[in-house]
């Protein structure tokens, strides 16, 4: 009536009840609380990286600094060359995406909207895969890629990153929701497979192709253990790993340092995210649904 | 003669004719064996593009993903020496891993781990999701906010809780004004666990709070309408409605999490090293250990087959106790 907005759990009525205003104050309560909690590591990242040494081991710790020292970020980037791993890790990105969107997106159009025969057994063929554990296979796949001749070379991590039923299923079911009469009208006009594809399916799936550019980056930038172990030449190694062996598992480096190289590593990804934040909700959206 | 041209012919306009064209051909005098010449061919035409477009994708997953784990099952049987030559030992290995302490060590800690998971961090994403659907103001921003934990990379996440979990770090502090003793979080045999918990508690329940939320979200409003008129409490609403509602992504989730949360090592690794005296060693940081550092690859190949067992019978256990729960 007068309240626009459409209800919810409560409605305008439960909130003249006092049991229920003390419950949803508390409720809010915690929700800020939650929030504090989610900000405050950021904070005292970034916050320590501008601090001096002498403040950073201080007792009790504080939250702000009490000067900027801008000099962190110099000295921090002489433990590491960012500028190379940067480079490497677009690179590795540039290939994580490519190379398994194309292989993905074939397949899941494959499956979805062209005449197959055993149409059941390949989709078995891929899913199957989602329920064997990672732990089953990590050994071998590092033996089987050594014994292809693939280690130190960044087509160990390019080729085996098409091997995700996951994403199959994600494009496959975006594929599923666009009409067959579409294409059919399309194949009808003389229209070939190639085109079908290349002109109808691929303009209409920008979204779902950016979720998937998306997991490539996360990926791309966050793995360390796995790339670590597959390039073994160190000046080929992305962030991630640098990161990992130069700065997280130093020893000897004073934490102001530390923090202000993981500052900057940590910015990229929050750009992204803010950039990208739509998209990456409605893939979770996707992922939930598919459940 | 006639109908083999009939079908060459359409067969190059495109798959999709066939089936028209069949229609057509049909009645044209042909005898059985064309007829039966003119099918296969058709049938190929048809399926061609459609295999065509799959092959990349099975090549792949028969390489990257099927090889290993055939290769992953045979190893488990062999001795692997890339030097001397690899040999088939039988259950050898599978003997060593049951006659191991370590092992013994890696599967309780693994255990309390899942245990653990649940424990600190699954009901959390269920409640906050609910709180966040109530939300009249700022229901955007929360969402951005508790999303955001999970866009921190993992390397970042390693140092920045090192400095939070450290004796003389924030937590330690906030914990001194309830006048708590100071806690070695990650020092503590006890505790070292929980801490890693906690951490990786925070940085992912984000995700599975947004795909409880959609679910919260998408449940029918009229339905509390209606139990609001029939005289339900908020509370009711929520554990009648709301709850029953989420069901099938708390089974789900759960199982999800079991898997996830059995094989975890990374965070171990990173953050304690697998110490104090073997606290956070767990069964994958083991499996990683037998491989990589006393590569012993036959063992570690079977440790990770066992692995296949234990998981798939619990999952397939969990769906099947979830199926009959569902019917009865």
């Amino acid at each position: 009536m007068s309240s626009p907005r459409e209800r919810s759990i409560m409605s305008v009525f439960d909130f003249k009840k006092p049991f229920v205003l003390i419950g949803y104050g508390i409720m809010l309560i915690s929700l800020a609380a939650l929030a504090v909690s989610m900000l405050y590591p950021f904070g005292t990242t970034i916050f320590t990286s501008f601090k001096t040494k002498k403040e950073v081991f201080t007792f009790p710790p504080s939250f702000f600094p009490e000067q900027l020292q801008f000099s962190n970020y110099l000295e921090g980037f002489k433990y590491v060359d960012l500028n190379g791993a940067f480079w490497n890790t677009l690179i590795l990105f540039a290939g994580n995406a490519i190379i398994p969107m194309i292989v993905v997106a074939f397949a899941g159009f494959s499956l979805s909207q062209m005449k197959l025969p055993f149409r059941k057994g390949f989709t078995l063929f891929f899913m199957c895969t989602l329920m064997i554990p990672s732990a089953t296979y990590l050994i071998p796949n590092f033996l089987n890629l050594q014994s292809l001749g693939f280690i130190d070379s960044y087509w160990a991590l390019w080729l085996p990153a098409g091997a995700n039923a996951f994403n199959i299923m994600l494009l496959k079911s975006f594929f599923d929701g666009i009409h067959t009469e579409l294409f059919e009208a399309a194949r009808i006009d003389g229209a070939s497979e190639l085109r079908c594809f290349f002109q109808l399916a691929v303009p209409m799936s920008i979204p779902v192709f950016s979720t998937l550019l998306i997991f490539a980056f996360t990926y791309t930038w966050n793995d360390w253990y796995w790339t670590s172990l597959v390039i073994t030449t160190p000046d080929k190694l992305p962030i991630a790993p640098v990161i990992y062996h130069n700065i997280t598992q130093s020893a000897n480096l004073a934490l102001n340092t530390k923090f202000s190289v993981l500052t900057v590593v940590m910015i990229p990804p929050l750009v992204f995210f803010l950039i990208f934040q739509k998209n990456i909700i409605h893939g979770l959206n996707l992922s939930a649904v598919k459940g | 003669m006639h109908a083999v041209m009939f079908s060459i012919q359409y067969g190059l306009y495109g798959s999709y004719y066939g089936r028209e064209v069949s229609f057509v051909a049909m009645e044209l005098p042909a005898s059985a064996a064309n007829r039966k010449d003119r099918g296969l061919f058709r049938k190929f035409k048809d399926y061609f593009w459609g295999m065509m477009f799959l092959l990349p994708a099975i090549a792949v997953f028969c390489l990257f993903l099927w090889t290993p784990i055939a290769k992953g099952i045979v190893y488990s049987f062999m001795n692997i020496d890339f030097v001397n030559g690899s040999y088939f030992v039988g259950f050898e290995n599978y003997r060593e891993v049951f006659a191991s302490r370590d092992t013994g060590i890696a599967v309780r800690n693994t255990i309390y781990y899942m245990f653990l998971g649940i424990v600190i961090g699954f009901w959390v994403p269920s409640l906050v999701a609910i709180a966040i659907s109530e939300l009249r103001w700022f229901q955007g921003s929360m969402r951005l906010l508790v999303y955001l934990p999970n866009i921190v990379p993992a390397v970042v996440l390693y140092t920045m809780w090192q400095y939070l979990y450290d004796p003389l770090g924030p937590i330690n502090q906030f914990l001194s004004w309830f006048g708590m003793d100071t806690i070695l979080w990650l020092a503590d045999k006890g505790m070292a666990m929980i801490a890693i918990v906690i951490s990786e508690t925070w940085q992912n329940f984000g995700t599975t709070t947004l795909i409880y939320l959609a679910a919260v979200v998408g449940i029918p409003k009229d339905q509390y309408e209606a139990a609001e008129i029939d005289g339900a409490g908020v509370l009711q609403r929520i554990r009648y409605i709301t709850i029953p509602g989420i069901r099938h992504i708390f089974v789900l989730l759960f199982i999800m999490q079991l898997i996830g949360t059995s094989q975890g090592f990374q965070t171990h690794i990173a953050m304690t090293g697998g110490g104090p005296n073997n606290a956070t060693l767990t069964y994958m940081y083991q499996l990683t250990n037998e491989a990589f550092t006393r590569f012993d690859y036959g063992k570690a190949s079977a440790m990770g087959v066992l692995m296949f067992v234990v998981l798939t019978t619990l999952s397939i256990g969990l769906y099947a106790y979830q199926g009959r729960s569902k019917n009865a």
